[in-house]
């Protein structure tokens, strides 16, 4: 191998658009203040402060047993109500079930809703709702609507017509058809995207619990804001177990769901 | 068990729809019970609704004279933009390294393989929480923290979606090329980086998307750019320049996923360049 392969006559048409990339990185680091100096001294800070941090203080284990429960609570929670929400958004979004007006005005909404992230709603929330819990799990499930909401519109949208037609011909209502028809074909895809999306819950609801919505994610902030290294250790490695635990369960289901949908 | 109080059952309902219900009564339980472990009242939703109505009319109408009054809004969505920007690219470019590591197809040894694959699935389960605090510690407050976090962040993802898209490479060319007498290295830039270029382009831009939100989520927690101008809006009860900052987020980021759909379609004309 010689570095002729790389060399740059060879790629004449991308020496456009790398030197835009170039630019726009140069940018970039000038806008973000990055310089080497402070990745360096910031490295040698980080191997020092990576002392702190150990040994963990384990002895704070048992006081993270309850944030911990309700940060999974918190997601366990928020997604059955967000794919429930996500559900009735998802008819409102479908071509082939609601009127025009309201597909447009459904998709709008949950379009402005995925362009906000959880925490930007959860802010909101604690101005309305107060700190807890119960801010947190809106935020969610808000949260929860927007992605799940448009993938169930669009599986709606591609039901096969000739099984809605079958139903509407025997003389089937709106609502029967709902039940028969579009319900048992797109259940199997809202579950495997609501394991998804709880496994993402999880992620978010940690992080809320550092904005106030309670959970391991306010006993990680707090301990770092009271500099207890070593309680901070045990939270992160609580939260990490959370995330490991959600996304193998959350696996595990969708597999099954997606292999033998004897659902619905 | 002819018992002649049992009720018969043809008046029972079937057996899968008492299965059924059974299930649906069982996750009620699970829900409510956890709602009070919480003290999460749903009640409270409509009970506090005033709030909500408060809040909104104290929000209204949004002070969107802040964005020429306020210097720092402007350079700040700048800010945000290029966090998500530069952690998207060096943590796909660091993830591009391990995946050729990870993928059993280009892995130098299985040693180096299981290493790699055990540090990224590791990785995806930090939550971003604590990559930004550690780092905030480490590098100080400021968007650098939030660009690093995104950067680290973005590998294990990435990690594993490269190293998946090089291992269901299409195993002729790469057979063709080393008998051709290549060397390793020529195997991966001649046979592999073709076949792969247009789902890691495709992952990359998908990934900006996730990580611009990210960043105005970062920057909440000290991360700079304009999630961070927005908790300072809300800390100070500013409820008419948080609902401005809302308002840019949003703008933003529909923006920039047009930008990004733009220069997608300008890229994928040049992938067979690589070829």
């Amino acid at each position: 191998m010689t570095w002729a392969d790389f060399r740059l006559e060879r790629y004449g048409r991308i020496v456009k658009p790398g030197a835009v990339l170039l630019l726009l990185t140069v940018l970039a680091l000038w806008r973000v203040d990055a310089n080497v100096a402070d990745l360096a001294s910031g490295i040698t800070k980080g191997v020092s402060i990576f002392r702190l941090f150990l040994p963990p203080a384990w002895s704070a284990f048992p006081s993270m047993i309850q944030p911990a429960l309700v940060t999974v609570l918190l997601a366990l929670t928020a997604t059955p109500i967000g794919a429930a929400c996500a559900l009735a958004f998802g008819l409102a979004a479908a071509r082939n079930v609601a009127p025009p007006w309201l597909r447009a005005s459904a998709r709008t909404a949950m379009a402005f809703e995925r362009g906000l992230p959880e925490i930007v709603i959860l802010l909101i929330l604690v101005a309305a709702f107060g700190l807890g819990p119960f801010a947190g799990i809106i935020a969610l499930v808000i949260g929860s609507v927007g992605m799940l909401g448009k993938l169930v519109g669009d599986a709606i949208e591609e039901i096969d017509p000739g099984t809605v037609d079958s139903v509407a011909c025997v003389g089937a209502t709106h609502a029967q058809m709902i039940r028969f028809v579009v319900l048992p074909e797109i259940l199997p895809a809202l579950l495997a995207n609501m394991m998804f999306r709880f496994e993402v819950n999880i992620r978010a609801s940690v992080l809320l619990g550092a904005v106030g919505a309670g959970g391991i994610g306010y006993e990680l902030t707090l301990a770092m804001n009271q500099l207890e290294y070593g309680k901070a250790t045990v939270a992160a490695f609580v939260s990490f177990v959370l995330v490991f635990v959600s996304e193998r369960a959350s696996n595990l289901i969708r597999s099954r769901v997606l292999a033998g949908d004897r659902l619905a | 068990m002819s018992d002649a109080t049992a009720i018969p059952n043809a008046v029972l309902p079937s057996v899968s729809f008492r299965r059924r219900a059974a299930a649906v009564a069982a996750a009620i339980t699970c829900l409510a019970a956890s709602l009070a472990f919480m003290k999460a009242n749903p009640l409270d939703f409509f009970r506090d609704f005033h709030y909500v109505a408060n809040l909104v009319g104290e929000m209204l109408p949004p002070n969107l004279a802040l964005l020429w009054r306020k210097k720092s809004i402007l350079p700040s969505l700048g800010e945000t933009i290029s966090m998500a920007f530069l952690g998207t690219l060096g943590g796909a470019a660091v993830a591009m390294v391990l995946a050729l590591a990870a993928a059993r197809n280009t892995s130098p040894h299985p040693l180096v393989r299981g290493s790699v694959q055990t540090m990224l699935a590791a990785e995806r389960c930090t939550p971003n929480l604590v990559i930004l605090l550690v780092l905030l510690t480490a590098v100080g407050i400021g968007p650098f923290a939030a660009t690093l976090s995104l950067l680290v962040g973005s590998i294990g993802m990435f990690g594993k979606l490269f190293a998946n898209a090089i291992e269901q490479v299409d195993a002729g060319p790469v057979d063709a090329i080393a008998a051709g007498g290549a060397s390793r290295l020529q195997v991966i830039r001649y046979a592999v980086l073709p076949q792969v270029a247009p789902s890691i382009v495709a992952n990359i831009f998908f990934a900006f998307d996730v990580n611009l939100r990210a960043a105005v989520a970062l920057g909440v927690f000290g991360g700079g750019g304009i999630g961070f101008e927005l908790n300072v809006a809300r800390s100070v009860l500013r409820y008419k320049d948080m609902l401005a900052c809302l308002i840019l987020v949003i703008v933003m980021i529909t923006v920039m996923e047009r930008v990004g759909d733009f220069f997608r379609r300008r890229l994928f004309r040049l992938e067979a360049v690589l070829e």
